[in-house]
């Protein structure tokens, strides 16, 4: 990576597990937070990504070349609605990964600022806890025991939610 | 694209933490709140942990399904309290109700109750306890742990209007104190694609003509009948809007408010501005039942004998008619209309809203009531 010249249009990311991607630079400004790094003349030739495992950002990369190549909406009112199509069947199919996954993207995606990204994992996980126990969505979630109300004050939280559980 | 390292690794403060939740800023978990919109989903969230319970009351978007509408006069009976609600519509429009839209008090019992205890959550099984006296939520009370709603919407289990299966009634009205604006689409039949031969539906076509009424309207029941939707919608309408007042008072944070029911017959919404105008001017209501006092209208109706929608559907008596206050439409009938009816009906029955409105005009005004 280390030949990479300023004048091609090239990004390269590099992993909390010190590993790197060469992205389009179209790519990259799917993330608010890099296009702003670039716009203000602060990315270097690497952008490194402490906080973000090479699983997560190839994943994110995945979604952000889809995103890039397919056209914006407000670029063209009458865009096909194949191309329209094509791209809820992608983000459904990309959304079909295990929580802990779907939590780090989420995790990642905020830090990068990815807008369309942050809206498609948080309908997920909303749509996997809708109509779900108070259990079952600690289990789905693996919400922190210590985090947990005291029993009494669960009784009293059921007893003022009683409509909620029938 | 290159690869240094194995990729099943993830880094090892997440690997190690089993609570990833707890790494989400607030801020995501709130977004994931608001796009649950499922009440009672948000209500088991609460009692989830203690940070789901510090979260939920910022929830913006809420969607109540309400699982049974009753009243505290389902214990008396219906047709003694329906009539004296409704009053001289009842027995104005009597002959022509029954069969058509099913008695009016039906209308009374079902939806024009005392707001506190009208609506109920519960599971259908339970309907037969429920009247004698099971606890009942209402949406008040619901609603009670949320302050930051923007969005609401309520459901109701059916439209509150009884008309026979193949009669088509819709309305969509805007409310602030009083009726803003109110579209009803009726046909005294639907008939769906295919169930028609395609030579008749020509023929249905080319009878079109000039777009005005054939006499037989005002003759055959066809324009009382129209009269009596109009009335039954808004009174179905003012009465929804009389139920909402508690809940706009309690939350002043609304800026966008739906009632809506499953049937998809009535829909009546408030805006930002509307919910702002109530909460200053507050409602006057009818004396005759509980519900909104409707001022003085100014109607206007399209019909025509048979209307072929795009998608091949029928409709066969089409009739649209636009209500607005008739202290608003001084002089700009034509423009208002047109954005009136334009979008407020889902396809294929906004095809038919907008090919009514191309025919001739009917005007009719309609005192307060």
């Amino acid at each position: 990576m280390s030949t990479s010249s300023s004048s091609s249009k090239k990004i390269v990311l590099k992993s909390a597990d010190n590993e790197t991607f060469e992205i389009d630079e179209i790519v990259a400004l799917e993330s608010q937070a890099i296009k702003n790094m670039i716009e203000d003349e602060c990315a270097d030739n690497v952008i490194p990504l402490g906080n973000i495992d090479s699983k997560t950002l190839s994943k994110i990369i995945e979604y952000c070349k889809k995103h890039a190549e397919s056209p914006k909406k407000d670029d063209n009112a009458d865009i096909d609605e194949k191309a329209v199509e094509d791209l809820k069947s992608f983000d459904a199919e990309f959304a079909k990964v295990d929580m802990p996954l779907i939590q780090d993207i989420l995790m990642a995606a905020n830090f990068l600022n990815i807008d369309n990204l942050i809206g498609l994992m948080c309908r997920t996980i909303a749509d996997r806890i809708k109509g779900k126990t108070p259990e079952e969505i600690r289990k789905i979630l693996n919400i922190n025991k210590n985090d947990l109300l005291s029993p009494e004050q669960e009784a009293k939280a059921r007893e003022e939610n009683s409509w909620a559980f029938d | 694209m290159t690869s240094s390292s194995s990729s099943s690794t993830s880094s090892p403060d997440l690997l190690s933490s089993v609570d990833h939740f707890d790494h989400l800023p607030d801020s995501i978990v709130l977004l994931i709140f608001n796009k649950l919109f499922d009440v009672k989903t948000l209500g088991r969230c609460y009692v989830v942990s203690k940070r789901f319970q510090t979260l939920i009351p910022q929830a913006e978007n809420v969607v109540v399904r309400v699982d049974c509408v009753i009243s505290d006069d389902d214990v008396t009976p219906n047709s003694i309290s329906g009539e004296s609600r409704v009053g001289t519509f009842a027995s104005l429009f009597n002959f022509v109700v029954t069969g058509i839209v099913k008695p009016i008090q039906a209308l009374g019992s079902h939806i024009l109750g005392n707001p506190s205890r009208l609506s109920s959550l519960r599971s259908a099984n339970e309907s037969e306890a429920a009247v004698v006296g099971v606890t009942h939520h209402s949406p008040t009370q619901v609603l009670r742990n949320f302050n930051e709603i923007k969005f609401l919407k309520i459901e109701l289990p059916s439209g509150e209007l009884g008309i026979e299966s193949d009669v088509l009634l819709k309305w969509r009205a805007e409310f602030g104190s009083t009726l803003s604006s109110c579209v009803i689409l009726g046909a005294s039949s639907v008939e769906k694609r295919g169930e028609s031969e395609s030579s008749s539906s020509t023929e249905y076509v080319s009878e079109d003509g000039d777009g005005s009424i054939p006499d037989s309207f005002y003759t055959d029941g066809g324009l009382k009948l129209r009269v009596v939707w109009t009335i039954s919608s808004l009174i179905a309408a003012s009465a929804r809007h009389y139920l909402l007042q508690p809940i706009i008072e309690e939350h002043k944070t609304l800026d966008k408010l739906v009632l809506s029911d499953l049937d998809g017959q009535g829909l009546l919404s408030m805006n930002k501005e509307q919910l702002e105008e109530l909460r200053v001017k507050p409602l006057s209501a009818s004396s005759a039942s509980k519900r909104t006092l409707v001022p003085a209208l100014n109607m206007r109706l399209w019909y025509a004998p048979c209307l072929v929608l795009p998608d091949g559907s029928v409709l066969k008596g089409a009739t649209l008619v636009a209500i607005r206050p008739s202290s608003d439409v001084e002089g700009k009938e034509e423009v208002v209309d047109g954005n009136l009816v334009a979008s407020v009906f889902d396809e294929p029955y906004g095809s038919a809203a907008r090919m009514l409105v191309k025919r001739r005009t009917y005007s009719l005004e309609m005192n307060s009531f």
